[in-house]
């Protein structure tokens, strides 16, 4: 029970931060909280329910890989987008190409 | 409560305390040492659940790698001329309630039925013989994602430095 709420909570905050900072790089930082937040939850729900360790670290183990990479691609992306057009926030960026 | 339930409550505070730290502060030092108490303390819960290879795995590669990440691209994209950095934030009513809406669901949803787990000390060479067993097409494309991901970052910086 403390997990799932504590997990909720702090997912809630990540989808908060994600609606309301203009910063690109803080709307990222609100991601990872949200994917953190879900894998810590995974395990827990899983190892509640009698799942085996081994098999639910090693999902979790590939959800952590798949989020670090997200996040890679989303800061080159941002750091590109910067260089380009010397802006960072996300209400500046009228056009998706040219 | 037992000591592994008060070391879970620990956890889970630290988690919230730095998400809360994250999304609330407008000072970019700040925000990178929130996100890192996060880190960190989702790092601490896989550790009290039993999986140590995730706690270590998530150290090296968020605290270690992402953190330093988001700190380096915050470091390019601000101009020196910057006295004092801030992230820009638009606080609004209607994010606070669709934010406290999926944080109710959430709670209403998984609260009854996600009891405390109890942890299940697992080895990591446990974890190894699933990756390499029955998991390995998983395992494989994972590496492939990560090439992708890879070659996809090098592609982006690079078509940045043409125009």
């Amino acid at each position: 029970m403390i997990v799932a709420i504590g997990c909720a909570a702090a997912f809630s905050l990540g989808v908060y931060a994600v609606l309301t900072r203009r910063d690109v790089i803080a709307i990222l930082a609100g991601a990872e909280l949200m994917l953190g937040a879900a894998n810590v939850q995974l395990v827990a729900f899983a190892l509640s329910r009698g799942g085996d360790g081994a098999v639910v670290s090693s999902f979790a183990l590939i959800v952590l890989v798949i989020a670090a990479a997200e996040a890679a691609v989303g800061m080159a992306l941002v750091v590109t987008a910067y260089r380009r057009t010397r802006r960072t926030l996300v209400d500046e960026f009228g056009e998706v190409s040219g | 409560m037992s000591a592994n339930d008060l070391a879970l409550a620990v956890t889970v505070t630290v988690m919230v305390a730095g998400a809360a730290g994250t999304v609330l502060t407008s000072d970019v030092p700040r925000l990178v040492i929130s996100l890192g108490t996060f880190l960190l303390g989702v790092a601490a819960a896989f550790l009290v659940m039993g999986s140590p290879l995730l706690a270590v795995s998530q150290v090296f590669v968020y605290v270690g790698g992402v953190l330093v990440l988001v700190l380096f691209a915050l470091m390019m994209v601000r101009r020196s001329g910057d006295e004092k950095p801030k992230v820009a934030t638009r606080h609004d009513l209607g994010a606070a309630v669709i934010a406290l809406g999926v944080f109710v669901l959430l709670a209403a949803v998984l609260g009854p039925v996600a009891a405390d787990p109890t942890p299940v000390v697992t080895a990591p060479n446990e974890v190894g013989a699933i990756l390499l067993g029955p998991s390995l097409v998983a395992f494989e494309l994972v590496g492939v994602l990560l090439l992708a991901a890879l070659l996809a970052v090098l592609v982006i910086v690079k078509g940045g430095e043409d125009s």
